[in-house]
């Protein structure tokens, strides 16, 4: 029987190649793609050593472009987000069940600096910027800016890729550190508001809960979670092939991967912690 | 410094095979004119001469050093200059026609000798050959007509004053006055001794024109042309 014609017609099944076939070629498309991906960050860092002073110069310009950007432009949303935060958890905090000052104190470096802030200063520059680079790294594939940089002698992975790599471990580094600041102002204004424990008791938690340790534990939180949006960002951008209609689904996919890969490493830092610090962790 | 040599180059996307065997050779200073069907793979066998895809299978170099488009800055500092004029352009959407052309002499400021105000100026220089009015040096591509995009795209190859120059249907959508213009400057290269050029299109009047060398594709190999340039399609 002729099959009906529908509005999306499809390949005859006679003609479908098999399901142990089309096993196969998922895995060899998996293998290619990890590889891909990790040539992706491998090219980048390695266009990092390559020579030339002038490309260098014009690659630390866009560099502090993608700074502004991805940073600077990034603070009202984070700073309203912070605030927000900050202030959320104390009022939970306090609804279980009032909490002495120095407990809550140790809730804000433990829930807040150590998890909340850097996960979510990730979450929020890849929801932003992540979009953006992918979407733009997209549309450059399919005009041919990308073969028209190499035909000029350009790498693009120094002039595209570097750039905004180290642009974005910038930005949710500093981000991250402004992100925990606000977010524990956030947290003593609405202990304030809600006539909880006095600030001397909250500080005195706050400042026996913070360790040495913190502070490699935040850097490589904020370094790890930057390379991943930037490098998953860039990488599906440049995976676009010659369809315009590949560039929102890359894009997509680069935020979906981005975010899964964050919580994944952020989990995998706190667990790493737990096992060299503690517990308990003084 | 030698030419192009292309020898056996294989090239698909994914199951379809573009090129089988494809193999070019040309001394500095030659021009040849590729012609072929719409698909035929002009384009793909441009950008694979220009060094700009990996050969599946084969090898290409360009002024005697392998050029496999993964070390683009190398090629550009042991002296291979590649102009490529791009079918849609190419251009760089953010980044004003002034930016666009001096962007690859600010990369290249250092191996070219170039201080800031010689970038500009030869920027600037290759833009006026082109016959862009000043008024619009300061705009973005996606605010110019296609005809000015095109010559913007030209400004952006000659200022780097290339030894290898590849057309991608150079002279197609472009009025009669604009496409003359193109053809001037074609012409000026193909007389250039130091200038190996290859420009791929179907357009009777420009390989006229230019009266160069002709080549054909078909079923994805590259044919010399021995009659005249009309029975190469």
């Amino acid at each position: 029987m002729q099959p009906r014609f529908t509005l999306f017609p499809q390949r005859p099944i006679s003609e479908r190649p098999s399901w142990v076939t089309r096993i196969g070629a998922e895995t060899v498309s998996n293998w290619w793609f990890f590889k891909r991906l990790f040539a992706t960050l491998a090219r980048a860092a390695a266009a990092g050593f390559e020579p030339g002073a002038s490309a260098a110069a014009v690659s630390r310009r866009v560099t502090v472009r993608q700074i502004f950007f991805t940073g600077f432009e990034a603070l009202p949303l984070v700073s309203v987000m912070a605030l927000l935060v900050g202030a959320t958890i104390i009022i939970q905090a306090q609804l279980v069940s009032p909490l002495p000052g120095e407990v809550l104190g140790k809730v804000l470096v433990a829930v807040v600096l150590r998890e909340v802030a850097p996960l979510t200063t990730a979450l929020v520059v890849a929801g932003r910027s992540g979009t953006a680079m992918a979407t733009e790294l997209g549309n450059m594939k399919v005009n041919d800016e990308v073969l028209a940089l190499v035909s000029l002698g350009i790498n693009p992975y120094r002039f595209i890729v570097l750039p905004r790599l180290i642009g974005t471990v910038v930005s949710v580094l500093v981000l991250t550190v402004y992100f925990g600041a606000l977010a524990i102002i956030g947290g003593y204004l609405a202990n304030a508001l809600i006539g909880g424990p006095s600030f001397p008791a909250m500080r005195a938690g706050f400042t026996e809960a913070l360790v040495p340790l913190d502070l490699p534990l935040f850097v490589l939180k904020g370094t790890g979670l930057g390379v991943i949006v930037g490098w998953l960002c860039c990488h599906f951008g440049l995976e676009v092939g010659a369809s315009p209609t590949e560039v929102p689904q890359r894009a997509s996919q680069a935020v979906v991967f981005g975010m899964l890969a964050c919580v994944v490493l952020n989990t995998a830092v706190t667990l790493a912690f737990y096992w060299i610090a503690g517990p308990p962790i003084h | 410094m030698s030419g192009l040599a292309l020898y056996n180059a294989w090239f698909s996307y994914g199951d379809q095979v573009v090129l089988r065997g494809a193999t070019l050779n040309l001394k500095q200073g030659e021009s040849v004119v590729v012609a072929g069907a719409n698909a035929s793979g002009k384009s793909t066998l441009l950008h694979l001469c220009a060094g700009l895809l990996p050969i599946k299978k084969g090898s290409l170099r360009l002024g005697g050093s392998v050029a496999d488009g993964l070390h683009p800055g190398e090629l550009f500092r042991r002296g291979v200059r590649c102009g490529v004029v791009f079918q849609e352009g190419g251009l760089l959407s953010n980044m004003n026609a002034l930016a666009n052309v001096a962007l690859a002499l600010n990369y290249h400021s250092d191996t070219l000798g170039l201080s800031q105000s010689d970038v500009e100026e030869r920027a600037r220089l290759a833009l006026i050959r082109v016959r862009i009015p000043e008024a619009q040096f300061y705009t973005l591509p996606a605010h110019l007509s296609f005809g000015v995009r095109k010559r913007l795209a030209f400004a952006r190859a000659i200022a780097i004053e290339p030894n290898f120059f590849f057309f991608d249907d150079p002279d197609v959508g472009l009025d009669p006055a604009t496409a003359a213009l193109v053809h001037e400057i074609l012409c000026q290269y193909r007389d250039d001794p130091k200038v190996t050029m290859v420009v791929g299109t179907n357009r009777d009047l420009l390989i006229e024109r230019l009266g160069v060398r002709g080549m054909y594709l078909r079923n994805g190999e590259l044919h010399e042309q021995t009659e005249g340039a009309h029975s190469i399609r």
